[in-house]
């Protein structure tokens, strides 16, 4: 007999999500945080996109700590000189409401204590060392020398699952799998932050951008979030980049960034209350490990479940999603008194059903695109030196945006042919 | 500002009888590229004339570490419980 019929190791977005569903219908659910209080270890480098906390939170909107909804979404590149992007401004994104800035310290702590009203035992400030196995059927966890038994175990641990990799249920990461997340908290009063942003009351802007003028093979995207009265402004670098290169800081580039000509007057006057660092999940579908076994299920980043194709990112909500989905499973299993592989893997089938998996399937490789030395490299300087030519007035004839564009691409040191092969790979991806 | 400036914002809770983070100082001596020291986010690794140097108090656990170095000298494991670093904003 099991002390708890699951334990839950992680209080972020996947590990309380599903400890909620699972209290809520009755189970007899653990969650153990190794912080204390809960989401003050955690970084939120997006948005918290989509409906997925209202299966569980029905009022989620009104009562958790959210601090903007998105009007307006930037994406594009910057360069040494310049700034080049879409800002796409809506009524309609309004209306929706589908994207949050979030801060973790206080909604993982809101989520935390969801779980622990919906019924589940909230432990905090508690490590667990490793999973306990029985032959090879997980049997709970090990925590300074103790077992606490539970019929399930969900992994709920973020970026760096020690617990998982340590107990062998899923490989340790490589370069392939994760980026750099660098971010400083920036405080500034909210009436400027709406001056700034073009802003009326709790709208919200959400930037993310390419950072093209790195050196050597250093890849890495920025992001610019608002918050009620601070702002988000982070990087996230690509691992095999800055490894290849050798001699650039990860933390310089977040000073790079935010001392850029376009991004600076954004922040001036502002106070860096916070800087933070977090691994982000960055290896596409090919990085998720095999999400379940005997007695155990993987959710949300410890398990790969991200999207990101460069224009829409998003991790918060396939963690939440992915927590109910393996909770559902546990409470099936529950049911039915099966714990074994063969019935835990419909929490896969689960996955594969929603828009998780889903999404993951279809944009499959498209991290070979959002890392692509077309995408760091190539365009933006191209697209700089097009927008500059049709945009500045010499009293020279003007040229035709063609002829402009082929003597752009003529001066970057990228062939026609090379640009044209991976500038179709990439659209065939996105 | 520069990343020290930026770390003395934090709050940690410091383990002072257990390090979370080792390192094989065989290993790093004769390492070819110290990696460790550009990847790491929170400057915990320094090169002081020529030698590795790694301190674990300024960690902020976000495990960069143990995936740049490729050649087995991180040892990586979770602070015990409630220590570490501790973000108001997160």
């Amino acid at each position: 007999m099991s002390e708890f019929d699951a334990i839950v190791v992680g209080g972020g977005p996947a590990g309380s999500s599903s400890a909620i569903k699972r209290a809520s219908s009755g189970l007899n659910v653990l969650l153990v945080e190794r912080s204390d209080p809960p989401g003050s270890k955690n970084v939120s480098g997006g948005i918290l996109w989509g409906k997925d906390l209202s299966a569980i939170v029905p009022d989620w909107e009104k009562n958790a700590p959210l601090e903007r909804y998105i009007t307006a979404k930037g994406t594009g590149f910057l360069t040494t000189d310049s700034m080049i992007s879409i800002d796409f401004r809506s009524k309609k994104l309004e209306a929706s409401k589908t994207g949050y800035s979030v801060l973790r310290a206080k909604l993982d702590q809101f989520l935390a204590n969801k779980a622990k009203s919906s019924g589940a035992t909230l432990v905090t400030g508690v490590t667990v060392d490793k999973l306990a196995f029985d032959g090879d059927r997980v049997i709970g966890v090990q925590q300074d020398g103790d077992t606490i038994t539970s019929d399930v175990v969900i992994l709920a641990e973020g970026a760096n699952p020690r617990v998982a990799i340590d107990s062998g249920v899923r490989k340790p990461i490589d370069d392939q799998d994760i980026a750099i997340g660098i971010k400083q908290v920036i405080r500034l009063p909210e009436s400027t932050i709406n001056e700034r942003f073009n802003l009326r009351g709790n709208q919200g802007f959400a930037g993310e951008y390419v950072l093209g003028f790195l050196q050597g093979t250093v890849k890495a995207g920025a992001f610019m979030y608002t918050n009620k009265d601070t702002i988000s402004l982070g990087i996230v670098v690509n691992m095999s980049g800055l490894r290849e290169n050798n001699s650039t800081y990860s933390f310089n580039i977040m000073e790079q960034f935010a001392s850029h000509p376009f991004i600076q007057p954004y922040i001036e006057g502002g106070k860096v209350e916070e800087y933070s660092a977090h691994l982000v999940c960055e290896g596409g579908i090919n990085s998720v490990p095999k999400l379940s076994g005997n007695g155990y299920m993987i959710a949300g980043d410890s398990a790969g479940l991200t999207f990101s194709n460069g224009l829409v990112i998003q991790g918060m909500n396939y963690a939440i999603s992915s927590g109910i989905a393996a909770a559902e499973t546990a409470i099936a299993a529950k049911a039915k008194n099966n714990y074994s592989s063969d019935f835990l893997s419909s929490y896969d089938t689960n996955l594969s059903a929603n828009y998780v998996l889903k999404d993951m399937n279809t944009f499959r490789g498209i991290e070979n695109v959002t890392w692509s030395n077309l995408m760091h490299k190539a365009v933006p300087g191209i697209a700089e030196n097009v927008l500059f030519r049709m945009f500045n007035e010499t009293g020279q004839p003007k040229e035709h945006l063609s002829s402009i564009l082929m003597d752009s691409i003529r001066e970057s040191k990228y062939s026609k042919s090379d640009l044209i092969i991976e500038a179709y790979r990439a659209l065939r991806r996105l | 500002m520069e990343i020290e400036e930026k770390l003395a914002l934090l709050n940690y809770k410091t383990d002072k009888s257990y390090e979370h983070i080792t390192v094989n100082p065989n290993i790093c001596e004769t390492c070819p590229d110290h990696f460790c020291t550009f990847a790491c986010p929170a400057k915990c690794y320094t090169l002081i004339e020529g030698k590795l140097n790694f301190k674990y108090e300024d960690c902020v656990e976000c495990g960069t570490c143990i995936v740049a170095c490729s050649h087995g000298s991180v040892s990586w494991s979770n602070p015990k419980g409630g220590h570490g670093v501790k973000y108001k904003f997160g």
